[in-house]
């Protein structure tokens, strides 16, 4: 069996998002062939580039050396246009009159204020798709709330989930709603494209990055709906398996996850670790003695490397995983062997680690093919290339500052 | 069509389905595993589970011991798309379509034959290390997370190879396999690039503090948990004024977020004695008026009633085979000229198989 590298080819986005989540959705079907033709202006670039900009940024590339714009950017092209400028404005319809859909993560203000919108779009491409993506969705009272990734997850009840009983409720990530958003505008875009393709005809999709994470806490959202008692927070206890925990292991902050979940795992742990869990009958009985448990078995790992009992433990049929770090992750022989990181140069930064795809054909990652590109790269070769825009007209533009490829000094604070 | 009945490929399926796809589930005599998954609808019994139920709306379920082997042999090569969890399965190949597996770590490599679970994926992916308490131990974060992004990730890969065909850039089938820990990767994979750069990594620096982000957690007001992300200049200097904490708004150290992360000694107590008197419903209304934001942070009993989610109908009903009604999420996206399923149907075991043999 074999597919073309470039399922989505034919299919061009014009990605008016900044950060993570819209970034992260458009990636997957870069990844995947799409044109995806990013827009950022000189004074409004992508706030995952900085925060704001200082004469001292601007001055040492800064635009260019952020890793989390350059993990989140790769196979796309970038435009600068000033939206406020009418010229900017008007580029910026032309474009999407030759595109299939256009992805926005603004708040809910912005794109009005700028004279833009689904309606603006459907009156130069009557068949575009637009996918707003906002934290809590486009509709409701929460429409036009700010939120971040940590705020969705806030927002969803799951840090209810989490944790000690004695403790706060407990967050998982620095902002876990941009990543999970990201795959679920992915998911809406690609449903909304194969519509398009089949009917002619385009849409509206309207995402919210909080609903998008309620699937993540549907099993106490569940046991809610069928008890009507809040579902205890037991650390990293289970009601059913044991063990089931997180233990140390030998040097600093090293630690091993085991979840035996299985009679037949029960036993091949016990296989294993031997003379400490000799004194445990069934996995009942382990469950029962949760607390002696854990301490038999934190006092076995203590004395081992994590990363080989890992290997062991796993060898002999026994779920157990050490806790990576980023370094561990990048040398993680798994992902080596598979490929996982593709190592490519980028202008001011060198040579880069990006992640491959997580779906493949074959043996193979699909091959990442361009690198992030810089602050108005593609420029010329968009607007001149889709838009018939000459040498002359687009010295005339610059000029403007309409485009340009050196961020500048907001007027403004840079909007996120 | 599901021939795995995993979580990973039962959510992957879900959006197909709840999108108006026609899926069959090939289930084996005794049922996909996830039918033996708590909690139960119906308790001592354990005959309805309710995850499953939130899975598998709107799909059709055939036993596969009901039909003969070419009616298996016609369904499966009539499909556009065959979800699988990478081990073997003996039937027959699509004709046309796309075969997907998704594997707790894929095919190849040194964790080929690892027994996967969620937790393990979170530890793996450097995300578990950073949560908990700063003495330790890490905190395992709960339910299915792991297969459920894992069949988010899938659906990604195999919608694409589905409208490959449609766009004529595919004839041939595919099959394509997703990997479980890559897919999680992107919740960590920005840090790892980060680190590649600088040879640091952040610290776990206890329960809810994830840097540079600070303020950032969950803390106690007098009614309930407000959830707080401040991160620019204009932020704080709001935060400040809505809870009376001028004295700090225009300390130099404080305008930026790695600042107030070197004082959050000095900054949280004050913070947390003016948070522990308020409303936490008030708060966070008027912190979105000034822009700030911050968020209700809903038990599971408040969930179905924030008026945010009962308006968008964020919550429906899945009708149980027994005709009880069960409360799940809804859809995470909404089309609106092509309306998805909002809640339907849970089929019993080979409910449909007479439809097929």
């Amino acid at each position: 069996m074999s597919a073309p590298t470039k399922a989505l080819a034919g299919i061009r986005i014009i990605d008016l998002s900044m950060g993570w989540a819209g970034p992260l959705a458009c990636r997957h079907l870069a990844d995947m062939g799409a044109d995806v033709i990013k827009i950022e202006s000189c004074e409004r670039f992508d706030w995952w580039r900085s925060w704001e900009a200082t004469p001292e940024w601007i001055e040492d590339d800064g635009a260019e050396k952020s890793a989390a714009f350059n993990t989140m950017n790769r196979n796309k092209r970038d435009v600068t246009l000033d939206l406020e400028h009418p010229e900017g404005h008007r580029l910026l319809l032309e474009l999407i009159g030759k595109a299939n859909a256009v992805v926005e993560n603004y708040s809910g203000n912005v794109l009005p204020k700028l004279n833009l919108g689904y309606d603006v779009f459907r009156k130069v491409k009557e068949n575009i798709i637009l996918l707003s993506m906002p934290a809590f969705g486009s509709t409701g009272p929460w429409a036009s709330f700010r939120a971040y990734g940590s705020t969705v997850e806030q927002s969803s009840g799951l840090p209810h989930l989490n944790g000690l009983a004695d403790d706060p409720p407990t967050m998982q990530h620095v902002a876990l709603g941009d990543a999970v958003g990201g795959l679920t505008g992915a998911s809406a875009l690609l449903v909304a494209q194969r519509h398009q393709a089949r009917t002619g005809k385009g849409q509206y999709v309207d995402l919210s990055q909080v609903e998008g994470l309620f699937p993540l806490a549907s099993h106490g959202i569940l046991e809610y709906a069928v008890t009507g008692l809040a579902p205890a927070r037991r650390g990293n206890r289970s009601v059913t398996h044991a063990p089931h925990n997180v233990y140390a292991c030998a040097g600093e902050d090293l630690w091993i996850v085991i979840e035996v979940n299985s009679e037949v795992q029960w036993e091949a742990l016990k296989g294993v670790v031997g003379e400490p869990l000799a004194g445990f009958g069934e996995l009942a009985d382990g469950i029962a003695r949760a607390d002696a448990l854990d301490e038999a078995i934190a006092g076995w790992t203590a004395g081992f490397d994590a990363f080989e009992l890992m290997m062991r433990l796993q060898k002999a049929g026994v779920p157990a995983a050490a806790t990576h770090t980023a370094a561990a992750i990048l040398e993680d022989p798994h992902l080596e062997q598979r490929g996982f990181w593709q190592y490519l140069d980028r202008a001011v930064v060198g040579r880069q680690p990006n992640p491959s795809p997580p779906y493949r054909i074959g043996d193979a990652p699909f091959p990442v093919e361009s690198v992030a590109p810089m602050l108005g790269q593609h420029n010329e070769e968009v607007l001149g290339g889709i838009l018939g825009l000459g040498a002359d007209e687009l010295a005339r533009l610059t000029e403007l500052g309409v485009i340009g490829t050196r961020p500048r000094m907001p007027k403004r604070g840079n909007q996120i | 069509m599901d021939v795995a009945g995993t979580i990973s490929t039962g959510y992957c399926a879900k959006l197909y389905a709840d999108y108006g796809a026609e899926v069959i589930n090939l289930e084996p005599p005794a049922g996909f595993a996830t039918r033996q998954l708590p909690p139960f609808t119906d308790g001592e019994t354990r005959a309805s589970s309710a995850m499953h139920a939130y899975l598998h709306t709107n799909k059709l379920s055939v036993d596969v011991s009901a039909l003969a082997e070419a009616a298996v042999q016609a369904l499966v090569t009539s499909a556009d798309l065959i979800l699988d969890d990478g081990t073997d399965y003996p039937g027959p190949e699509v004709s046309t379509g796309v075969r997907a597996s998704i594997c707790w770590f894929g095919r190849g490599g040194a964790f080929e034959n690892f027994v996967g679970t969620d937790g393990q994926i979170f530890a793996l992916n450097g995300m578990l290390r950073n949560i908990g308490r700063v003495e330790g131990p890490p905190l395992i974060p709960t339910g299915y997370q792991a297969q459920i992004i894992g069949g988010m990730t899938a659906f990604i890969g195999s919608m694409t190879q589905v409208l490959a065909a449609e766009l004529e850039n595919r004839s041939a089938p595919v099959h394509l396999e997703t990997s479980i820990y890559e897919s999680c990767l992107c919740f960590t994979e920005v840090g790892v690039v980060a680190a590649f750069n600088t040879g640091l990594h952040a610290p776990r620096m206890g329960i809810n503090r994830f840097p540079p982000t600070y303020p950032l957690g969950v803390f106690p007001c007098r009614d309930g948990w407000i959830g707080v992300t401040v991160l620019t200049p204009g932020q704080w200097h709001a935060y400040c004024e809505l809870l009376g904490m001028e004295e700090l708004t225009d300390v130099e150290l404080f305008q930026t977020s790695y600042g107030r992360l070197q004082a959050i000694d000095l900054i949280e107590p004050i913070m947390r004695e003016r948070l522990a008197t308020r409303s936490a419903e008030q708060l966070f209304y008027q912190a979105q008026k000034a822009r700030i934001p911050l968020a209700r942070v809903p038990t599971m009993e408040e969930l179905f009633s924030v008026d945010q989610f009962v308006e968008r109908k964020a919550f429906c009903s899945a009708t149980l085979p027994n005709r009880e009604e069960l409360t799940v999420p809804s859809v995470p996206f909404r089309l609106y000229d092509t309306p998805p399923n909002f809640g339907g149907p849970v089929a019993r075991l080979g409910q449909h198989s007479k439809d097929f043999t």
